[in-house]
């Protein structure tokens, strides 16, 4: 009982250790700067192509925050984002890379539906089996290129990526007007409607947000402690940051590999299972815009961090759903959004540009949003270091 | 009809034609991967390299009314994208792989902007007047030709090999490493241009969704290929038979199943098919000149 206390404790400590310390500090300052250039660019594409840079931009802050239904938009839309991101950086961080999260999305989502369809449970037991049904099927569209990579060595980044093409060619086969699974209620590409018993509840009526964003948190927390907190997980960054190094150490790195990727699957499954459960109530084929991709983006805009996943979903959550209300206001496209979110990743990924970039602007390094921060951060000091005499020890 | 005159129907010479014309993009990305990857630069944005050479060469054919010009601007597109890719990699020490997602995302975004913007459909250009694609298709075998020995006979393609695989040595001998990296970085963005003006140009307009893939494909008959010029065509010419087949096979199965089978065949061959490719060992390194 207190050895779990004190692990907590523990564990609290060193999270207040890492946001103080400077390499968090850093990181976020880049990710705000690289934020920023990519936001001037984009301005500077929207001005060439004679749009409306205020307009634009006013549009996108009133789609993405602009009262209870625009937040609402966003959750919705960051919701399955945080999941997908998830997916991406569990596999990065055993290094390899799952671009293929949109397919297992769509291979989870049939399943769940089918689950949720079919089975007669009662309330949140059916949820619960359908998550999970949609989950494992995800898990096992990403076995497959894991199994793949450690047994033969064949390069997951194309076969997650052809996998995806055939996850989707066939859960349109499933649900088009001849295939087994179509609703014959109507001529759309989708399923029957899912049972009451197995659907989220609704949580900021009247918008879509459902209990499927308490389970990203979950799968948020549960990744963090897995990835930092256990040993099995150490092991597995152990292998992405050297793979030979691992296997030295006494690592099975093979069934390391296929566990990384069957997980990635597994949480992919779950973001396609909760759209399902949530959002659509059934498995409508082309349900989603993208947030298989978006996820490569959010993992990488997080920094492979799954804490750093939520505030990336709703980055890309608000640009989806602001980028919606710039189409309707006629300020411009709404792929504005895309190009922005393609923007701010080229410039996160190449941090010693951004430095210099900044450094050149006349700020030595991005040194202002890191006296900001410290200065949020300066009241968690001395709860912090009460904590780490009580045992708490940097691990980060 | 019974099942000759349905594969009488399949298999005529239209198979064989679509299938050199459906090899050609996929041919060229597959060479242009080779380029880079024997320096070590790892490029998986020649899918987004090869969009962005379709859109830049409809656009331009758009307004300037020549799809010629259009076609070298496609090529010079690709070629600025290899350059940024190269900076990326090489200049920021960028991982190569990750730098590769940006390019295939931040193009995706511009070409569905870009489409809207210009005209008015999102993710489609309008049709215009296009070169024939044969020209292309035979440029295509030249270049393989050419390729082929200039990587294996003549000094710059055996300092290219070495770059990839000791730089270290490479340097030691003299050749400036990172500067050989660019140009066949940039040359394989070239390349990937041309596979893309290729698309625009055999279908007559841009859409978004044209090259669907073809461009991971071509890294898939690189690997195939065995990180040769040759070899990477033969694979293309397997995964453009497919290609055709599937089109032809379109009125038997459904249509969801033909549009697949290209996807599950790359896996299929990567899977059983081929032994280990003789990968360069530098490869996705950075390499820092001490």
């Amino acid at each position: 009982m207190s050895a779990g206390r004190g692990r907590i404790r523990e564990s609290l400590a060193s999270s207040i250790q890492y946001v103080r310390g400077s390499t968090f500090l850093k990181e976020t300052a880049i990710t705000l700067t690289s934020i920023l250039l990519a936001f001037g660019i984009g301005c500077i594409i929207l001005w060439a192509a004679g749009y409306s840079i205020p307009a634009v931009f006013l549009n996108l802050w009133k789609g993405a925050f602009g009262g209870r239904l625009a937040i609402g938009q966003t959750l919705t839309k960051a919701t399955p984002i945080i999941l997908t991101s998830l997916s991406f950086l569990f596999a990065f961080r055993s290094g390899l890379f799952n671009i293929g999260a949109e397919g297992q999305m769509y291979i989870g989502a049939i399943t769940a539906a089918v689950v949720a369809a079919q089975l007669q449970l009662p309330i949140v037991l059916h949820t619960i089996v359908a998550l999970l049904a949609g989950g494992m099927a995800g898990a096992f569209w990403g076995w497959i290129p894991g199994y793949l990579k450690a047994k033969r060595g064949v390069n997951e980044f194309v076969t997650t990526m052809m996998l995806s093409y055939v996850a989707i060619g066939l859960t349109d086969y499933l649900v088009a007007p001849r295939g087994p699974l179509h609703d014959p209620k109507y001529q759309a590409n989708q399923t029957a409607r899912i049972a009451l018993t197995a659907q989220y509840s609704r949580i900021m009526p009247p918008t879509q947000v459902s209990w499927a964003i308490v389970v990203a948190g979950i799968a948020v927390v549960v990744v963090w402690y897995y990835l930092f907190r256990t040993r099995s997980g150490y092991e597995l960054r152990a292998v992405g940051q050297s793979l030979t190094a691992a296997e030295y150490g006494g690592v099975r790195t093979k069934r390391k590999l296929i566990f990384a990727l069957s997980v990635a699957g597994l949480l992919a499954g779950i973001a396609g299972a909760g759209e399902v459960l949530g959002t659509h109530f059934r498995f409508v084929d082309g349900f989603s815009p993208g947030y298989g991709w978006d996820g490569i983006a959010g993992g990488l805009i997080a920094r492979a961090h799954p804490v750093g996943a939520i505030f990336a979903a709703l980055l890309m959550g608000a640009l989806r759903a602001g980028g919606m209300q710039v189409q309707r206001s006629g300020a411009a496209p709404a792929d504005i959004a895309a190009v922005l979110q393609g923007l701010v990743i080229f410039f996160i990924i190449a941090p010693s540009l951004v430095r210099q970039l900044a450094r050149k602007a006349g700020v030595s390094g991005p040194q202002w949003i890191r006296h900001v921060l410290r200065s949020a951060c300066g009241r968690a000091r001395s709860p912090a270091r009460r904590l780490r005499d009580g045992g708490g020890r940097p691990t980060e | 009809m019974n099942i000759w005159g349905i594969l009488a129907d399949i298999f005529t010479v239209h198979l064989l034609l679509a299938t050199l014309r459906l090899a050609t993009p996929i041919a060229l990305i597959a060479l242009g991967e080779t380029f880079s990857e024997r320096v070590g630069i790892i490029n998986v944005g020649v899918e987004g390299t090869a969009v962005l050479g379709g859109l830049v060469s409809a656009l331009v054919a758009y307004f300037t009314g020549s799809p010629l010009v259009g076609l070298v601007a496609g090529v010079l597109s690709g070629g600025l994208a290899g350059a940024l890719h190269a900076l990326w990699c090489i200049r920021f020490r960028a991982n190569h792989v990750v730098s590769g997602i940006g390019i295939n995302i931040l193009v995706a975004g511009l070409a569905l902007f870009i489409t809207t913007a210009v005209w008015g459909w999102r993710g489609t250009s309008s049709y215009s007047d296009t070169l024939n694609s044969w020209y292309i298709v035979g440029a295509m075998f030249a270049i393989i030709a050419v390729s082929q020995v200039f990587i294996f006979h003549t000094k710059w393609g055996l300092r290219l090999r070495v770059v990839g695989e000791k730089p270290e040595a490479a340097d030691t001998a003299g050749i400036n490493v990172h500067r050989t990296q660019y140009v066949y970085t940039i040359l394989n963005g070239m390349l990937c241009g041309l596979a893309g003006a290729f698309f625009f140009n055999n279908v007559g307009r841009f859409t978004s969704g044209m090259v669907g893939g073809r461009g991971f494909i071509g890294i898939a008959a690189m690997v195939i290929g065995n990180y040769t010029p040759v070899g990477g065509l033969g694979a293309a010419l397997l995964f453009g038979f497919i290609d055709a087949l599937q089109m032809r096979l379109q009125p038997y199965i459904p249509s969801q199943f033909s549009i697949m089978l290209p996807y599950l065949i790359t896996v299929l061959v990567l899977a059983f098919l081929i032994k280990r490719a003789q990968v360069p060992a530098a490869l996705g390194k950075h390499y820092i000149k001490q």
